[in-house]
């Protein structure tokens, strides 16, 4: 009998379908044509700049929880630190960006020489942010839920109180205290000459950016990788079992998060009509917990759970504060002078998310996807009945009449 | 034609070989003495058992076979190679694959995805999928729940998944931790007919089993355990005619 006939079966009606690869070439140039298109029609699609701000502001989010969730979501870690990467990769991109925009010698924000400023400043986030991830990741090997999440947090917050507490005025002596001092403490880092850092990342960047994030993220899960890391929040000594060095998977998982928040951060410093200047301030706890937030809304471990919970805190935060301009909401407030709006925003917030976690406590997605690619058919259709002894009679042919349990009784 | 796991050798002409030598094995938990300087050996194509009460140390020393204990002293040779320096996801590479007791699959990956982490030292798709319809044909319920989670398998399809599992890694040898643990007893009798095919096709087997009955009935040799020590071995079928050993274990 031919080897497989199952498996030649399944490839034939593979291949009737398109060329793979034709398909996925025009696949990319359809997504790259969207997302240059995107950053000329942005403006007119949503002509309203607080609404653009809000839109670009989603995507760096969904950036953001997409990496996240590849730690609290495939690896079964516990980080509530993610804002302190975010942070480190804005720092970084917004260095590195307003050094090239000095260097250009253009004053203008030209979207060509984007292409100049925006991969330098990314990379350059990116790795900086990937070899922090690795530092952090370490101690997750031996640390686990609870410890690891306060190492995470305690990390995010010596990010930020070295940043803010800096001493920035007077005479600064030694090269790491300079260093703090150009970062310019509280107030933030402005760029070189401290007339804002440039605003390069645009719809095309922003867009593209998430794109990016989504179809990595999206192969990391359904890799033998992704299986793995499922596999090690499952069981990690049967992981190890088959051969799976759960200290490489876990330490990878965060330099992989780190490397997507940096990038995150990059988009966030370089923003269109996003804030110039790169704070302590925009990197606190309440940031990690709305990343959190994000990936248990979505779904822990699901790709389009992140990007649905990116999008959906990004915007219920901005609804509630909209809430405000009502005028019935502005009557009540005139009627009671002690309600505190503000502290009201909050706890609607929080209402919908303890509505949210009693509804659907696995969040929206759960684990599943809004796309799945159909599971390979090949091996599910087994012969009904076992092929007799074909094994048995190739490798040891002598005993070929034997009966399986005769062996033992022999 | 192909063999089941074209790696595999017929065992005919190296059987006799030891394959897996264990000597003076100590193993501690804490202060207590788990494993007092156990000594065996298995030889290429056999199916070895250990048998011996609760806590004689048997799935100790399987787990210190796989480096997932500490050696406290003593050596454990493979194949000639001592595998004190080999580190745990190591030991698959080296070509011991493990079903630990209760079975360990991962119940939220489908049948498909813990058989694929099983073969993740043969990844590349095509040796995958050759092993995979082998363990298909081994386990024809496994083909007809590929896409089910591990997790709403009967206890007896787990055994199998685990088994499974193991034999994606294409091992020479495959260590069996108390298959017939919570097993309803038609499966039992499926599942060790499906390890003795195992043993056929050239794998060599060590088998942990409390239901001392079917160990000895399906192995060659065993060697019995009492408080982390070899009180007795020899052949399976002297030892369930020995009167020791039907008195304690087999109930007279």
């Amino acid at each position: 009998m031919p080897p497989s006939t199952l498996a030649d079966g399944a490839r034939t009606s593979r291949a009737a379908s398109p060329n793979p690869l034709l398909r996925r070439i025009l696949v990319t140039l359809a997504l790259l044509g969207a997302v240059v298109g995107l950053e000329f029609a942005f403006d007119t699609l949503v002509p309203d700049v607080a609404l653009q701000q809000l839109v670009l502001f989603a995507l760096v989010n969904v950036v953001v929880a997409l990496s996240l969730n590849v730690i609290n979501g495939m690896a079964g870690q516990f980080s509530i630190g993610h804002a302190g990467f975010v942070g480190i990769g804005a720092y970084t991109a917004a260095i590195v960006a307003g050094h090239i925009h000095k260097a250009l010698g253009v004053d203008d924000i030209l979207f060509s020489n984007s292409f100049i400023v925006m991969p330098a400043a990314i990379l350059a986030a990116g790795g900086v942010a990937a070899i922090f991830g690795f530092v952090v990741g370490l101690p997750s090997l031996r640390l686990r839920g609870d410890y690891l999440a306060i190492v995470t947090l305690g990390f995010a917050e010596i990010f930020r109180l070295v940043i803010a507490t800096a001493q920035t005025g007077g005479d600064v002596e030694g090269p790491i205290a300079q260093f703090l001092a150009y970062l310019g403490g509280q107030n933030g880092y402005a760029g070189p000459d401290r007339n804002g850092v440039p605003q390069y990342a645009g719809p095309f960047w922003i867009f593209g950016a998430t794109v990016v994030a989504v179809i990595i993220a999206w192969r990391l899960k359904f890799s033998g990788w992704g299986r793995a890391l499922r596999a090690l929040r499952e069981d990690e000594i049967a992981t190890a079992s088959v051969g799976v060095d759960p200290t490489r998977y876990k330490v990878t998982s965060f330099v992989i998060a780190a490397t997507g928040a940096g990038i995150a951060g990059a988009m966030l410093a370089s923003m269109r009509n996003g804030n110039p200047t790169v704070q302590p301030d925009q990197f606190t706890f309440a940031y990690s917990f709305d990343a959190i937030t994000m990936v248990i809304l979505g779904g822990s471990g699901s790709v389009s759970g992140a990007i649905v919970g990116g999008v959906f805190v990004t915007f219920t935060v901005k609804m509630i504060e909209q809430l405000q301009r009502f005028e019935s909401v502005q009557a009540l407030q005139a009627a009671y002078p002690a309600l505190d709006l503000n502290a009201l925003r909050m706890v609607v917030y929080a209402s919908v998310l303890i509505g949210l976690m009693i509804l659907r406590p696995e969040g929206i997605f759960g684990e599943r996807e809004i796309l799945r690619r159909k599971p390979r058919q090949r091996v599910s259709h087994a012969p009904p009945e076992p092929l007799p002894a074909r094994t048995d009679v190739e490798a040891n042919p002598e005993n070929e009449t034997g009966p399986l349990t005769g062996k033992a009784e022999k | 034609m192909k063999t089941a796991h074209p790696t595999r050798k017929a065992p005919t002409a190296e059987t006799g070989k030891p394959l897996l030598v264990v000597e003076n094995l100590a193993v501690s938990y804490g202060g207590i003495k788990a494993l007092k300087g156990v000594s065996l050996e298995v030889r290429r194509g056999e199916i070895v058992a250990m048998i011996g009460a609760n806590g004689a140390g048997k799935t100790t020393t399987l787990k210190t076979i796989v480096r997932l204990l500490p050696i406290a002293a003593g050596k454990v040779v493979y194949d000639g190679k001592d595998l004190a320096a080999v580190p745990a996801e190591e030991i698959v590479g080296v070509g011991i694959s493990l079903v630990p007791e209760g079975r360990a699959i991962f119940p939220n990956l489908t049948v498909r995805e813990n058989l694929e982490i099983g073969a993740w030292n043969h990844r590349n798709r095509s040796t995958m999928d050759e092993t995979l319809e082998d363990v298909v044909r081994l386990f024809p319920r496994l083909g007809e729940r590929m896409k089910q989670e591990g997790g709403t398998l009967s206890g007896g399809e787990q055994q199998m998944l685990a088994i499974g599992r193991a034999l994606m890694a294409r091992p020479s040898m495959l260590l069996l931790d108390e298959p017939s643990l919570g097993i309803a007893p038609r499966l039992v009798a499926d599942i060790f007919e499906a390890i003795a095919r195992v043993a056929q096709a050239g794998t060599t087997i060590l088998l942990v089993e409390q239901n001392t009955r079917l160990a000895l009935k399906y192995s060659m040799r065993a060697y019995v355990l009492r408080t982390g020590e070899i009180a007795m071995t020899g052949d399976s079928k002297a030892l369930a005619a020995n009167e020791e050993v039907r008195a304690a274990y087999l109930g007279g």
